[in-house]
C-alpha cells in the first residue's frame, strides 16, 4: 500500500468518525457531547420531530380532563400548550400520565415538559427547570363590586364565607388569631361559599381558591378579587434543566400570550362554567 | 432526617395542647447504631424525654437497617434473616434503655408492601420469623414492654402481586406461620380513603371499618384477649387525589372515627392518625394528611379535633 493510499484511508476513516459523532450530537438527547457543546438536546429532538410532548394528568378541570365525546384530553393547560407550540410551528402531543408520575416521566425523557396545573416546588430546582407562573391557584379574598373592603384589615366586624376546613378557613382563623374580629361562615364546598356571597346579604366577603373565583368570574358572576393571593400556589411549566432553548421559548411564549391578552382569553374560555 | 431539639419540643408541646395522649414516633436503627455495637442514643433520649415532659405516651416504631447490616445496594428496609438477631439486639437495647418510659414497640412497618420490605416480595413467614427473634430478645431485656406487630398497609393487592399482599391474607398467613406468641398487640393502619367511617367493613374495600376484619382474624385465631392499636390512618383532603375527600368531610369523618373507636371497639387501646406534621412540604397529596403545616400553622382539622377532645364536639 502506498503512503498516499494510507493517508487517504486514514482521512476517510477520520471523516466517517466525525460524521458519526455529529449524528450522535444532533440526534442524541442528553449525550455527553450534547452537554459538552452546551446545546439543548430536548429542543433539537423536538425540532426534529416537530412535536412537543407534554405530560398531563387529565383529571383536573378546568385545567385538564378527558372530553366525554372524543376521550381526548382538553382544558386550559392543553389549549395553552397548543398555543405555545403554535408559535414554534410545532404540534403538541399530549401524553396522559398520573400526577405523581409526571416528573418521573420527564426525568426518563418520555416527555419534554409537564404542563398540568403543576405547582412550583422550590425543593426541585436542581432537578428541573420551572417557567414563570402562568396561573396562581392560591387563596384569594373576594367581594361584591362596590364593597368597602379593600384589604384583609377591613374585615373587622364582617362576615366571611369559607369552605369548612379549607385553606380559606385556615387563613380566616389566622386573621382571628391576629386580632381581626372577623366572623367565619363555613360551607361544605367552595361553590356553596361563593354562592352565599350572592344570595345572602349578611355575607360580606369570601376566602376562596383562585380557581373557583376565576371560574365564577369567567361565568359572568359579579365578584371582585382583592389584592394579591393571601396564599400563593403558582402553576408552572416544568422542563429539563438542560433544556435552555426550550425554557427560553416557553418564557417568551408566556410573556407574549400574557401581554397580548391571549392568556386571559384562554382562561375565560376554559374557566367559564359548562354545567 | 433527625429533628432538631427545638422542633421536637415544639411538636410534643403542640400534641399535648391538642389533647393527644399517644404519639407514634419512628426510631430508625441506622441513626442509632451507625457502626455495629456503637449506639448513639442522644437524639432518641431527647425525643423521649420531651414527650415524657408533655405527658405523652410514646409508641416507638423500629426499623431502617444500617448499611453495615445489609448487602450492598439494598434498601434500608431490607433485612436478611441472618441479620434478624442484629436488629433484635438494637430493639432489646432500646427496650432496656427506655424501660418505664416507652411501653410499646412496633416491629417494622407495613411488611406486606414490597416497598417497605426492601423491594422484595412480602413474606408473612419471614416476617413471623423476624417477630420470633426480636420479640424474644425484647422481652428478655424488658418483660413489661408491649410488642406490637402487623402495622400492615390496607391493600387490595391481588394474589401473587409483587408489590404487596392483601393485609387480611397476610395477617392470617402470619398466624399460620405461628406468629401468635410473638406479639402482644396488633398494630392496625386504618385509612378511610373516600369512604364514610360508618360504611360497613368488606374484604374488597379499604375503609375505616376494615379494622374490624383484622380484629375478626385475631379472634378466629384465638387472639381475642389481645388488644389492638391504630397506629396510622385517617383521611386526606387533597384537591385532586382520587382517594381524597373535601376538607370539611375529612374533619367530620375524623371525629366520627374517634367516636366509633371510643364507643364500639373496647379491644382498641389507641387511635393515632397520620400525620401530625411533616418536616417539609412533600408537594404532593401527602401534604393533605397532616394536621398542622410545616410551619406549625394549625389546619382547621387540628382546631376541630382539639374542640372534640376538649368535649365541645363539632
Amino acid at each position: 500500500m502506498t503512503v498516499k493510499r494510507k493517508w487517504l484511508m486514514a482521512g476517510g476513516l477520520f471523516l466517517l468518525v466525525l460524521i458519526g459523532l455529529l449524528g450522535w450530537v444532533v440526534g442524541g438527547q442528553g449525550t455527553p457531547f450534547g452537554l459538552y457543546f452546551g446545546r439543548d438536546s430536548t429542543w433539537h429532538a423536538m425540532e426534529k420531530r416537530s412535536v412537543w410532548r407534554v405530560g398531563v394528568d387529565p383529571s383536573f378541570p378546568p385545567f385538564e380532563w378527558l372530553d366525554e365525546t372524543t376521550g381526548k384530553p382538553i382544558g386550559f393547560d392543553v389549549a395553552l400548550a397548543g398555543r405555545l407550540a403554535e408559535t414554534w410551528d410545532m404540534q403538541v402531543e399530549i401524553v396522559p400520565i398520573g400526577f405523581d408520575s409526571l416528573l418521573d416521566a420527564l426525568r426518563a425523557n418520555k416527555i419534554d415538559s409537564v404542563l398540568s396545573a403543576y405547582p412550583y416546588d422550590p425543593r426541585l430546582t436542581r432537578d428541573f427547570a420551572f417557567s414563570q407562573p402562568y396561573f396562581d391557584a392560591g387563596l384569594q379574598l373576594a367581594v361584591r363590586p362596590g364593597s368597602p373592603i379593600h384589604a384583609p384589615a377591613d374585615l373587622g366586624g364582617k362576615r366571611v364565607a369559607v369552605e369548612w376546613g379549607s385553606a380559606g378557613d385556615m387563613v380566616g382563623r389566622r386573621l382571628q388569631r391576629e386580632g381581626i374580629d372577623v366572623a367565619l361562615a363555613p360551607f361544605e364546598t367552595p361553590d356553596l361559599a361563593l354562592n352565599a356571597l350572592f344570595v345572602d346579604n349578611s355575607i360580606d366577603a369570601l376566602l376562596v381558591d383562585n380557581v373557583t373565583l376565576r371560574q365564577a368570574q369567567a361565568s359572568g358572576r359579579p365578584v371582585v378579587a382583592i389584592g394579591e393571593p393571601l396564599e400563593s400556589v403558582p402553576y408552572v411549566v416544568v422542563m429539563p434543566t438542560r433544556a435552555r432553548e426550550l425554557q427560553q421559548r416557553v418564557h417568551d411564549g408566556l410573556v407574549h400570550l400574557t401581554e397580548s391578552g391571549a392568556l386571559r382569553t384562554l382562561e375565560e374560555t376554559w374557566f367559564a362554567r359548562r354545567d | 432526617m433527625k429533628l432538631s431539639h427545638g422542633r421536637s419540643n415544639i411538636r410534643w408541646n403542640w400534641c399535648a395542647r391538642w389533647g393527644a395522649p399517644w404519639i407514634v414516633e419512628y426510631f430508625p436503627w441506622a441513626y442509632v447504631e451507625g457502626q455495629p455495637g456503637q449506639f448513639d442514643w442522644s437524639h432518641s433520649d431527647q425525643v423521649i424525654d420531651m414527650a415524657q415532659r408533655q405527658g405523652l405516651s410514646v409508641v416507638a416504631r423500629l426499623g431502617f437497617v444500617p448499611e453495615w447490616a445489609r448487602p450492598k445496594d439494598t434498601s434500608p428496609l431490607y433485612l436478611d434473616e441472618e441479620r434478624f438477631a442484629d436488629f433484635g439486639r438494637y430493639a432489646a437495647e432500646f427496650a432496656r434503655r427506655y424501660a418505664g418510659k416507652v411501653d410499646h414497640i412496633i416491629i417494622w412497618n407495613e411488611p406486606n408492601l414490597a416497598l417497605e420490605w426492601g423491594y422484595t416480595k412480602p413474606d408473612p413467614v419471614k416476617y413471623t420469623a423476624l417477630l420470633r427473634t426480636v420479640y424474644t430478645m425484647i422481652k428478655a431485656a424488658n418483660p413489661d414492654v408491649q410488642v406490637l406487630a402487623g402495622a400492615l398497609a390496607p391493600t387490595l393487592a391481588p394474589p401473587g402481586s409483587e408489590s404487596g399482599e392483601n393485609d387480611l391474607t397476610f395477617l392470617q398467613a402470619m398466624y399460620d406461620a405461628g406468629a401468635a406468641p410473638y406479639f402482644d398487640t396488633l398494630a392496625i393502619h386504618a385509612y378511610g380513603w373516600h369512604f364514610d367511617p360508618d360504611d360497613p367493613a368488606h374484604p374488597d374495600v379499604v375503609n375505616f371499618r376494615r379494622t374490624e376484619l383484622l380484629r375478626d382474624i385475631m379472634v378466629r385465631n384465638g387472639d381475642g384477649d389481645k388488644q389492638a392499636m391504630i397506629t396510622e390512618g385517617g383521611w386526606n383532603d387533597h384537591p385532586r387525589w382520587t382517594r381524597a375527600v373535601r376538607p370539611g368531610t375529612r374533619i367530620a369523618y375524623t371525629i366520627r372515627a374517634y367516636e366509633i373507636a371510643q364507643d364500639e371497639w373496647p379491644w382498641l387501646d389507641a387511635v393515632s392518625l397520620w400525620a401530625f406534621r411533616y418536616p417539609w412540604d412533600q408537594n404532593s397529596y401527602q401534604d393533605y394528611f397532616t394536621f398542622v403545616r410545616t410551619d406549625f400553622e394549625p389546619k382547621p382539622i387540628f382546631e376541630e379535633v382539639k374542640r372534640y377532645t376538649q368535649g365541645h364536639g363539632s
